[in-house]
């Protein structure tokens, strides 16, 4: 048994009466990807937003390395980096810039928050768009800057919600190697995403999670196993078997 | 601390980048300080033209007419001919022209009465009645000379003197009374124009210092539809260390462009001493600072845009009706008892002490103390009122 990096026991959360997270537990192991799955509306984003700090649960325990994130926002922070379902970026700077301000943000010198950022864009392969505005960025760009930000202080567990929405395969494909390489170097990661093959080919667990709660939890192998061969369905026959064909808000 | 000046930093960069913005908050002030020299510098003494047609062609009292016209410090002299005047006069261009006619200097030399005409549509307008009236202050001084060599010459002929002795001396006793006249018209300036100034001057100061709110309450409203503002809150960045960069970029934003209309009212007006002058800057940044704390606490409660400037206009325009920037408002009026609750009396009755009453820092205690103390409760009460609004997306 490899140690639980992130445990989640019993999370819940409301907005005006409505619970948009109801009763979710799982823990995320060292060095794993954890895949995040379901419709709109499902929940993805608040479970990040509470466990990035941004959100108080109503109920529940958190812990990341060890540190309550109750007792102990700081420290949590302190581990985590946050690529958000929408981007987040200052336009009017340069690429590098939006890198060397959350840096100095996230604790690093000025010097180390340079030479950081500089080498977050040549694994984004932005090197020699660096000191361009991020308003004259293509969306895919944009993308990676703000998967970038996420790696500046280097963390150990990275929330990644839907990093890889509306972009061209070769951005998707750099994303991907880059989480990859990123796996392979020891960093725990939370994904959600709604390309299932994406999911498939890159989680080692995935959660399928509909109306606050979770209705499934295995390997990518494991989960179709339950409706069928493993070989002959995909992730997305068993998404929709487990989710309904029922539209969402 | 570090980290609300990296938050601060990154404003201002921002601000800079932004040449429209940045070009548009300079020259705001300049342009505010221009209106007011407009409206309150320069001489504000008469200055006209004599438009003149001459047809008494080297008469040598037209000319002296025309020369003594001249002399005259508030009146330019303009020839015309009698045509060009006349289609002027026509199309509304000139509104009077004053005409000498052929003849006028020999029926003078011939001991005649001469004759001089205003050509003018209607009254001749405001400025032409005023130019008419000192042609005819020239005139009349004319005819006093006439007059006078006329009435020697009639006590001193046949006395054996010559004529030219005659108007020789009439002339020089004339230049004589001219330079000390027996009644003498002089001027005393009983307060100077720029006290104009010093009157508006501190409400003016005082409502652009108020913009400093309208930057602070977008702040955090910026950040929000940016995106950005919850990706702070994941940094190290704490609430504190956000809204103290917050503050100290619109704070500073705020402070320049009063920097520009005090700088330039010094320079210009001189209605300062060194020593006020620094009084007024140090008013004027706390005041900046208290504002800007404002902004913020309207910006912590604020989710969107529209809002944010919703609210930031409105109190902005309660702070100034009630703070008699623009009226004086009277003792013992319930509105007196109201503008005590705008922080902008304060920061006018601040400024009027030192600019128009010559008083000191020292003697203004109690508006310091309100403005700072706005300053500091408002930094804390921004801080707390944004923990507890539930944030939303
Ligand atoms: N700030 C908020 N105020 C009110 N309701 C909210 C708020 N944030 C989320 N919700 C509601 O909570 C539910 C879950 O939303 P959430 O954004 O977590 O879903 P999601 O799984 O991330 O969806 P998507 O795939 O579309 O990103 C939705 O019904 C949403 O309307
Ligand atoms: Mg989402």
């Amino acid at each position: 048994m490899s140690e639980a990096f992130l445990a989640v026991k019993e999370i819940h959360k409301s907005f005006n009466g409505q619970k948009a997270v109801n009763g979710i537990s799982f823990t995320i192991d060292k060095g794993e990807i954890f895949g995040l799955l379901g419709p709109n509306g499902a929940g993805k984003t608040t479970v990040i937003r509470i466990l990035s700090t941004v959100l108080e649960a109503d109920a529940g325990d958190v812990t990341v390395g060890g540190y309550s994130l109750r007792k102990n926002p700081a420290a949590v922070r302190n581990l985590v980096g946050v690529c958000p379902q929408d981007l987040a970026l200052y336009e009017e700077l340069s690429a590098l810039d939006n890198l060397i301000f959350f840096g100095q943000l996230e604790g690093l010198s000025g010097r180390e928050a340079k030479s950081q950022a500089i080498s977050h864009l040549s694994l984004m392969g932005l090197t020699e768009r660096g000191k361009g505005k991020i308003s004259k960025f293509s969306g895919g760009m944009k993308r990676r800057i703000n998967l970038a930000i996420a790696l500046m202080g280097n963390p150990k567990l990275l929330f990644l919600d839907e990093p890889t929405v509306g972009i061209d395969p070769q951005s998707r494909n750099n994303i991907f190697e880059t989480i990859r390489s990123l796996r392979d170097k020891g960093m725990t990661v939370l994904y959600t995403t709604h390309y299932m093959e994406e999911a498939d080919r890159l989680c080692d667990r995935i959660a399928i999670m509909d109306g606050g709660k979770f209705v499934a939890m295995d390997t990518p192998q494991g989960l179709k196993r339950q409706i069928g061969d493993p070989d002959k369905v995909t992730l997305e026959d068993v998404f929709l078997k487990l989710t309904g064909r029922s539209l969402r808000d | 601390m570090k980290r609300a000046l990296i938050i601060a930093l990154r404003e201002v960069r921002t601000y800079l980048k932004d040449k429209a913005d940045l070009a548009f908050s300079l020259l705001l002030p300049v342009a505010t300080f221009a209106l007011i020299y407009g409206a309150f510098g320069g001489t504000g003494l008469f200055h006209g033209t004599a438009y003149i047609v001459n047809e008494d062609t080297n008469g040598i009292y037209a000319e002296k007419l025309v020369e003594k016209i001249g002399q005259e410090q508030s009146l330019d002299v303009e020839l015309l001919s009698r045509q060009d005047a006349e289609n002027k006069l026509d199309r509304s261009d000139l509104n009077i022209v004053l005409l000498i006619p052929s003849g006028f200097s020999d029926k003078l030399i011939s001991d005649q009465p001469g004759e001089l005409t205003f050509l003018q549509r209607g009254n001749g307008g405001q400025e032409g009645q005023i130019v008419a009236s000192i042609i005819r202050g020239v005139v009349s001084g004319l005819n006093q000379e006439f007059t006078v060599l006329d009435q020697s010459n009639q006590l001193l002929t046949g006395k054996d003197i010559a004529p030219e002795k005659i108007a020789f001396t009439t002339q020089k006793f004339l230049e004589k009374e001219q330079q000390s006249p027996l009644i003498e018209v002089k001027e005393t300036a009983i307060g100077s124009k720029p006290n104009m100034v010093n009157q508006f001057l501190p409400g003016i100061i005082t409502m652009y210092v108020l913009f400093a709110i309208n930057v602070g309450t977008t702040a955090i409203v910026e950040e929000r539809r940016k995106g950005t503002l919850e990706r702070l809150l994941t940094t190290h960045l704490s609430l504190g260390e956000l809204f103290f960069g917050k503050f100290m970029a619109s704070a500073l934003r705020g402070f320049i462009q009063t920097f520009i209309l005090l700088a330039l009212s010094y320079a210009v007006f001189r209605i300062f001493t060194p020593i006020s002058f620094l009084e007024c800057l140090l008013i004027a940044l706390l005041f900046t600072m208290a504002c800007s704390t404002l902004g913020l606490v309207i910006a912590s409660v604020s989710r969107t845009q529209d809002s944010a400037t919703w609210i930031g206009v409105t109190f902005t325009m309660a702070m100034t009706m009630f703070g008699g920037t623009f009226f004086t408002i009277s003792k013992g009026t319930a509105l007196y008892a109201l503008s005590k609750l705008s922080i902008n009396t304060y920061a006018n009755d601040a400024f009027k002490a030192i600019i128009t009453e010559g008083g000191h820092i020292s003697d203004l205690g109690v508006e310091i103390g309100v403005i700072a103390g706005v300053a500091i409760v408002g930094l804390v009460v921004s801080r707390l009122l944004f923990k507890a609004v539930p944030r939303g997306k």
